[in-house]
């Protein structure tokens, strides 16, 4: 069932087009990914979504209504988490979910903030304003607030932006728990590619406003032939040389030196390798991942 | 319109209130040191020009119903700031919130601050100068109402060149309103405005106001048609000042919620 549908998005600032005749539709409980490099198009495409930028062209629809003829009861459905806007920091946290579970239609209030402060680890911050609490506090705030109304459609810029490594674990697991028990449906922007890998089922891939690719993480991922080698050599000086008369592309890391070398060359590459007297002692092979698509795409596009 | 949501906004604005010195410095500090300067400057020339009758009670009252129309105005302007500069206002319109009850909740909160306001700075005037508002009782609720509308669409209308401009004229929320004071005769009669003034002062509901509430406390009586004036003047600026606001929000939805600052 499609949940959200955009059609032919575009957005206009003076003579910059920020946003340029994007389509888009999420599935229900699907995640799709919104990527792009820094001012690629993907927030207004968002704020587009949420209602609160008017499109220059094109339309929103959620399950099936128009955002602008049914406002009201589409973003009873809808929340949002964002890096760009901020809660009332005079205000504590326990104030700060209070006031906004009263701008939607929740049964027992009081309750499902005492639930959102336990799901979040925020209990012992409640009492206090946000302008004391550090920006991953601020952010599971932010997460917190926008699930305090159950809702259907989820629009996430940049969730985990800020937090510790475990808590944005956490807050992934609670994502996609919320996905399997709700079937909630969700858009989401991150620079954390290997989140966007673990969480999303699609990918939508923005450049200067344009959608350039839209697929599963692993398709987009596989339009990458190169493949990273690692390896910890003894002879370093050999296999550099061997790599820049070869024009191959490497890096040092440590001890380790690692080629990127096309997927169908591997074997030939390493036939080399001995052919060369080059040995080694350690070797892994990683196959091209999402981050390898985002950095071979996101410059040149 | 829905209840649930413009008691959330209220409470928003509550909390800051309570959280916030500068929102308590306004609602109570300010109108006492008005109070204390202007009374004992008008005690003063009382007792100096003893042919003005109820001078001080003149002053006095005047500062007092002020209060009202600035009040209602206040919540407006400076709300809409706070949220502003807190970069709130995305939550609230991703929320079902409507503009309407945005508007609705201001006006609430106009009524419920400026009753604790006048309560408080009539209860100052009667124990620094035996100055007693309350003994006028119902006969001024109809003038206290009207200042109080007057403050509405003062305040609807710096919302919006707020809402349009954002911070560059940010400090219309406390200076915009004043543009109106000299015309609407707030300690002085009306006729003692030269004549151009008084002309312009013919269109300002408070001038009709101030001098009906003036009429009320120096003799008793209502004057009914002060008030009427008053109350088509007020409709008419609240619909233009309401048409402005609304145009204003769609305004700054073109360029984006998050970018107004």
């Amino acid at each position: 069932m499609e949940i959200l549908k955009a059609k032919n998005l575009s957005k206009q600032f003076g003579k910059f087009k920020a946003v340029d005749n994007v389509s888009l539709s999420l599935q229900e409980g699907e995640i799709l990914g919104l990527l792009g490099p820094n001012g690629a198009g993907k927030t207004t495409t968002i704020q587009m979504l949420l209602g609160v930028l008017t499109p220059s062209k094109g339309e929103v629809f959620y399950f099936g209504k128009n955002l602008k003829n049914h406002r009201e009861e589409i973003l009873e459905e809808v929340n949002f988490s964002s890096t760009y806007t901020n809660l009332p920091w005079d205000l504590t946290v326990w104030e700060n979910l209070h006031f906004i579970s009263y701008l939607y239609q929740i049964e027992n209030r009081k309750k499902r903030v005492e639930e959102m402060l336990e799901l979040f680890k925020l209990k012992e911050l409640q009492k206090h304003p946000i302008k004391e609490l550090s920006a991953g506090q601020v952010t599971r705030l932010n997460v917190a607030k926008a699930f305090i109304n159950f809702p259907k459609v989820l629009l996430l810029d940049e969730p985990t932006a800020s937090l510790d490594p475990d808590v944005a674990g956490y807050i992934r697991e609670f994502i996609l728990e919320e996905r399997k028990k709700f079937k909630v449906s969700i858009v989401f922007t991150s620079h954390n590619m290997a989140e966007v890998e673990e969480l999303c089922d699609r990918v939508i891939f923005i450049n200067r406003g344009k959608i350039v690719a839209d697929d599963t993480p692993e398709n987009l991922a596989k339009t990458i032939e190169v493949c990273h080698i690692e390896l910890l050599v003894k002879q370093k000086e050999k296999l550099i040389s061997y790599c820049k008369n070869n024009q191959l592309n490497f890096r040092q890391e440590g001890k380790h030196i690692i080629v990127d070398v096309k997927e169908k060359l591997i074997a030939e590459f390493l036939r080399n390798l001995t052919a060369n007297a080059i040995e080694y002692d350690e070797i892994s092979i990683e196959k091209p991942t999402l981050e390898d698509y985002f950095i071979q795409n996101a410059p040149k596009l | 319109m829905k209840l649930h949501r413009i008691w959330g906004v209220i409470l928003r604005y509550n909390y800051l209130f309570k959280h916030s010195l500068d929102r308590q410095v306004d609602a109570f500090y300010w109108p006492t040191v008005d109070l204390v300067l202007w009374g004992l400057t008008s005690s003063y020339l009382a007792e100096k020009a003893a042919n003005i009758p109820f001078a001080v009670l003149m002053v006095i009252s005047g500062l007092v119903l002020w209060i009202i129309l600035w009040r209602g105005q206040y919540e407006f302007t400076v709300n809409i700031l706070e949220d502003m500069w807190n970069k709130n206002l995305v939550n609230m319109f991703s929320s079902p919130l409507k503009l309407s009850e945005w508007i609705a909740a201001f006006v609430l909160l106009g009524i419920v601050k400026s009753a604790v306001s006048v309560s408080f700075a009539a209860g100052v005037a009667f124990v620094l100068y035996k100055a007693n508002l309350f003994a006028f009782g119902f006969k001024l609720l109809p003038f206290l109402f009207l200042l109080l509308m007057t403050g509405w669409w003062v305040g609807l209308f710096v919302g919006g060149l707020i809402v349009r401009f954002g911070g560059k004229v940010q400090n219309f929320a406390w200076s915009m309103v004043f543009l109106i004071a000299p015309f609407s005769a707030i300690y002085y009669p009306l006729a003692a405005l030269p004549v151009w003034a008084q002309k312009v002062a013919m269109f300002i509901p408070s001038s009709y106001l101030f001098e009906g509430a003036r009429q009320v406390i120096l003799t008793g009586v209502v004057n009914g048609k002060m008030l009427l004036i008053a109350l088509i003047l007020n409709l008419i600026f609240t619909i233009f000042a309401l048409l402005f606001f609304r145009a204003s929000f769609k305004k700054v939805l073109d360029r984006g919620l998050v970018k107004l600052y």
